[in-house]
């Protein structure tokens, strides 16, 4: 399970105003509190920029929050405190993890083994498994930057599933993948959830969040504007089906953002 | 440890498996350097020997023949001596027959003797060499002429030359040889380790961000420190082949090319003992070692900030051009590796391998050359190290903690220098006073250090101005309480005497650096002693504390922590003495000021002590006398044991008290920094 309570992060950044530019602190994620349970897959839904990045990162321990707590625990509910630990933890992909173009996705698996901690024979026995599960025999062997790009997301996807976590967090793991491979990764997704693991992903295809997930939170310029499962989301909005409800809840943030700024 | 070593098999493997760096590391010394340097002589012979077979011609006017066949008969008497082959020509028109000679010989003759001229184009090698030969004739026939008239008057050589003149050089060839080759291996060592460590640098710092890898890594169960050691440690390693690599393929070029030169020689000329040849392979790999690390890391620190190879291109090309400049030095043949320019990083690199290939090392200096080097790459790894625990350096531009590099106008009123900033400007005041002090010091030493405090002055206040920094707040401009002014002066106190406790210690230890030292300060005494005062004392307590305490201790503390400030400048301000005699009592007067600023949140009573502390010193050598009746301990050659636990109990006692009197509830004190 991970819980965040009140996380926040500033940037600094440079805004131009004519010709002149300056620097100014902004909060790219303001006090955002959100949990994710053993055996749910959680949505975060959310324009661009609105902060969902930038919140992946920081529950997946890439980066430090300015302020607030994460708190993680291990399949039997303890505590994790050690980063190392925690990043064991966690199986994070995004679009800006890319993988070792110089390797195969053999080599690449054994040399996580060995950082995961498991002696040979273990590494070899999983590598081979993963191998077959993801159905990669054909092109386990070539290096990765001789890979299409569905064969570099099942790669991807290996490379989380070699430390067997607990937690995955996935920032738009099915941008722009083909059909067949987005189905392949909506499987996946499915399979560790029955799994009893713990999935928090992040996407634009309102659509798929719609049947996937069990709960869903929608942010907008760091905050997170509404929480709930796509029904209550959809029913709260009297809408037929999660883009309407999308939409009906950002025009209503926005409407009110132009009040306050009146 | 288990992790950093499956990093670096990964990070080895994945530079290896990248075609472009194998050209670099293996393509580049294993056949260029050989290929440059035995295709270089064998043009070099060529051009040599065909010189030899040519045969040059050296034409005369008709009417000179007889004059001329003289001299012929002197070329023939003498043509075995001579590496040329050379025809008389005798021409009835000098400008029309230009094409057929060489050089051009009128003869003519008065009653102060022969005279022989030669034309000739010193542009053509032809006519270049013919005119030496024919300047070498002349000679000979001079020499047989004069033993001719000698003999008629019935006189003997030593008539001529009552007095003869001979030297013998003792140095043997190898060494000779040494001297003249120590200064460019040097160089093309250090610029070998540069090649070898650029492209792995670049590759796997930059390269990770611009292949998008960066992320997946952080996301390893590694700490980023393993991450960043894993990497230096790879890329290091990387140097360290190249640099063996070259240096066994120049070492065995040149052996060739002896090998095949020295052929017919006799052994006796060239004095080779391969004893001693093989007795500097093991200290050669550590120097190559430790160069290689301080290298690396150095390249490293510059191409974290890149995004792109291109941008880190842009980075690291000063940089290179920075250390080829340094490792230029040992060419100067004045330089030598001494305590002051083995503390020198790369400089004393290059020059301690033109002291190895002429036979003069001396151990202790090649000890802290080797210590020194070791020790700037753990400082730089541990700058690395920080700068890569940044996410501004991870996911940004990385320029963060450059404040210096953005348009002023982009900078924020009231900001901290960052760390990047210090260090630059650290490195910035250093070259500065390292090549334009130095400059002017060559003319005169009391300039020299003019010229040092006033770039010590002026570069915190450029950077700082430059930064919009608060001036107030870094600097601690600010009037100190009474209390803390009777702590500053006890510490100082304190610190002072255990500092002459340690330079006592120092000073028997290495005897021979503290001559150097009083004979740097033989120009100065010369001055007026007002304006010994100002240079000396006056102006190191406003510039060196502005720097020192203001500017790095300063921005360090807001940075760090008041003991990484304390300590780092303290560090450098010792270095900054640029002796190794006086780094560790200067350190620790250093911190001594630095804590004195920080407790107090006054710069003003350390820049007191300071000019206090340099009046004294300064005094006690321009006045000996006198100020033995004041403070007899200051002048005292020899301190006795007892002195020394005197010193050291009084010493403890003062600065504990100083300390305490400082610590508590000083009005004004900065609570949080």
């Amino acid at each position: 399970m991970i819980e965040a309570i009140n996380l926040s992060k500033q940037f600094e950044r440079t805004v131009k105003q004519g010709r002149k530019s300056k620097k100014e602190e902004f909060l790219a994620v303001n006090q955002v509190s959100l949990k994710a349970e053993p055996g749910e897959i959680v949505g975060i839904l959310g324009p661009n920029g609105a902060g969902k990045t930038t919140l992946l990162r920081m529950l997946g321990m890439l980066m430090t929050p300015t302020s607030g707590e994460i708190r993680l625990t291990d399949a039997e509910g303890v505590l994790i405190e050690e980063i190392t630990k925690k990043k064991e933890t966690i199986g994070y992909l995004s679009g800006n993890t890319k993988l070792y173009p110089r390797f195969s996705i053999r080599e690449y698996l054994l040399f996580l083994g060995e950082l995961y901690g498991y002696n040979k024979p273990e590494s070899e026995e999983r590598t081979k498994e993963i191998i077959r599960i993801l159905s990669m025999e054909e092109f386990a062997d070539n290096r990765i930057e001789k890979l299409s790009t569905g064969q570099t997301q099942r790669a991807s996807i290996a490379r989380c599933l070699m430390a067997d976590p607990q937690l995955y967090i996935l920032d738009e793991p099915t941008l722009g993948l083909d059909i067949l491979s987005a189905d392949a990764i909506i499987r996946f997704m499915k399979e560790q959830k029955e799994k009893g693991k713990t999935v928090l992903y992040s996407t634009h295809y309102l659509e798929e969040a719609q049947v996937l997930c069990n709960r869903i939170y929608m942010i907008c310029q760091g905050r997170i504007v509404a929480e709930g499962t796509p029904l209550g989301l959809m029913e709260h909005t009297k809408t037929g089906n999660l883009r309407e409800a999308f939409h009906s809840i950002f025009d209503e943030v926005s409407g009110q953002q132009e009040q306050q700024g009146e | 440890m288990k992790k950093i070593g499956i990093l670096v098999r990964k990070e080895v493997l994945d530079i290896l498996r990248d075609k472009k760096t194998l050209i670099i590391m293996v393509a580049v010394p294993v056949l260029l350097y050989p290929a440059i340097i035995i295709g270089m002589v064998l043009v070099m012979s060529y051009a040599m020997q065909s010189q030899a077979d040519r045969v040059h011609t050296a034409a005369y006017s008709q009417q000179y023949k007889e004059e001329a066949s003289l001299f012929c008969d002197v070329y023939e008497r003498n043509k075995e001596e001579l590496d040329i082959q050379l025809k008389f020509l005798a021409v009835a028109d000098k400008e029309e027959s230009k094409d057929f000679y060489d050089a051009w010989i009128d003869f003519s003759e008065d009653e102060q003797g022969i005279h022989i001229k030669v034309e000739y184009t010193s542009t053509n090698q032809n006519s270049d060499y013919t005119e030496n030969a024919l300047q070498k004739l002349a000679d000979r026939y001079r020499e047989e002429l004069l033993t001719e008239q000698l003999a008629e008057r019935g006189l003997t050589r030593d008539f001529l030359y009552p007095v003869t003149y001979e030297s013998k050089d003792s140095v043997t060839v190898s060494e000779s040889a040494g001297m003249s080759m120590g200064g460019s291996i040097g160089m093309m060592l250090v610029v070998t380790i540069m090649l070898g460590a650029f492209y792995p640098a670049i590759d796997a710092t930059t390269g990770e961000k611009e292949r998008g890898t960066l992320e997946t890594l952080l996301t390893l169960p590694v700490t980023n420190f393993q991450m960043i050691m894993s990497k230096y440690i790879a890329v290091s390693l990387f140097a360290c082949v190249t640099a063996v690599l070259s240096l066994l393929s120049l070492g065995g070029s040149v052996l060739f090319l002896l090998g095949s030169a020295l052929a017919g020689s006799s052994e006796e000329i060239l004095h080779f003992d391969p004893l001693t040849m093989a007795g500097w392979i093991p200290l050669l790999l550590v120097v190559v070692i430790v160069t290689a690390l301080l290298i690396t890391a150095f390249s490293m620190c510059f191409c974290v900030f890149a995004k792109s190879f291109k941008e880190a291109n842009n980075y690291i090309t000063p940089v290179m051009f920075v250390v080829m400049f340094a490792s230029m030095a040992a060419m100067l043949p004045s330089l030598q590796l001494d305590y002051k320019t083995a503390l020198i990083p790369i400089v004393n690199v290059s020059l301690l391998m033109k002291q190895v290939l002429a036979q003069q090392m001396n151990l202790a200096l090649t000890g802290i050359t080797i210590g020194i080097n070791f020790c700037y790459s753990v400082l730089i790894i541990w700058i690395l190290a920080k700068m890569y625990d940044s996410e501004n350096v991870l996911f940004n531009d990385g320029f963060q903690s450059f404040q210096l590099f953005e348009k002023r106008s982009e900078i924020k009123e009231g900001t901290v220098p960052g760390t990047g900033d210090l260090l630059l400007g650290v490195v910035v005041l250093f070259l500065l006073i390292m090549y334009l002090g130095t400059a002017v010091s060559v003319r005169s030493p009391f300039g020299g250090t003019v010229v040092n405090q006033l770039l010590i002055f002026a570069v915190p206040l450029l950077a700082v101005w430059y930064m919009k920094s608060d001036v107030k707040a870094l600097f601690s401009l600010k009037a100190p309480a009474p209390k803390s002014v009777l702590g500053g002066g006890l510490l100082y106190i304190g610190t002072f005497l255990l500092m002459l406790v340690v330079s006592a210690g120092l000073t028997r230890i290495f005897p021979e650096s503290t001559q150097n030292l009083e004979q740097s300060f033989e120009d100065i005494l010369k001055q007026p002693f007002f304006l010994i005062l100002l240079v000396t004392a006056v102006m190191p307590a406003i510039g060196e504390e502005l720097f020192f305490r203001g500017f790095l201790c300063g921005s360090l503390r807001h940075r760090h922590g008041a003991f990484w400030g304390i300590l780092l400048s303290s560090l450098i301000f010792g270095a900054f003495h640029m002796s190794l005699v006086k780094l560790l009592p200067t350190a620790m007067l250093g911190a001594c000021f630095a804590y004195i600023g920080y407790a107090s949140g006054s710069i003003f009573i350390g820049s007191f002590l300071h000019f206090l502390n340099n009046f004294l010193s300064m005094a006690s050598m321009e006045y000996p006398s006198q100020m033995e009746r004041f403070l007899p301990i200051l002048t005292k050659a020899q301190l006795s044991v007892g002195d020394i636990l005197i010193m050291i109990f009084v010493g403890i006692l003062c600065g504990v008290l100083g300390i305490l009197l400082l610590k508590p509830g000083v009005p004004g004190r900065n609570q949080k920094e």
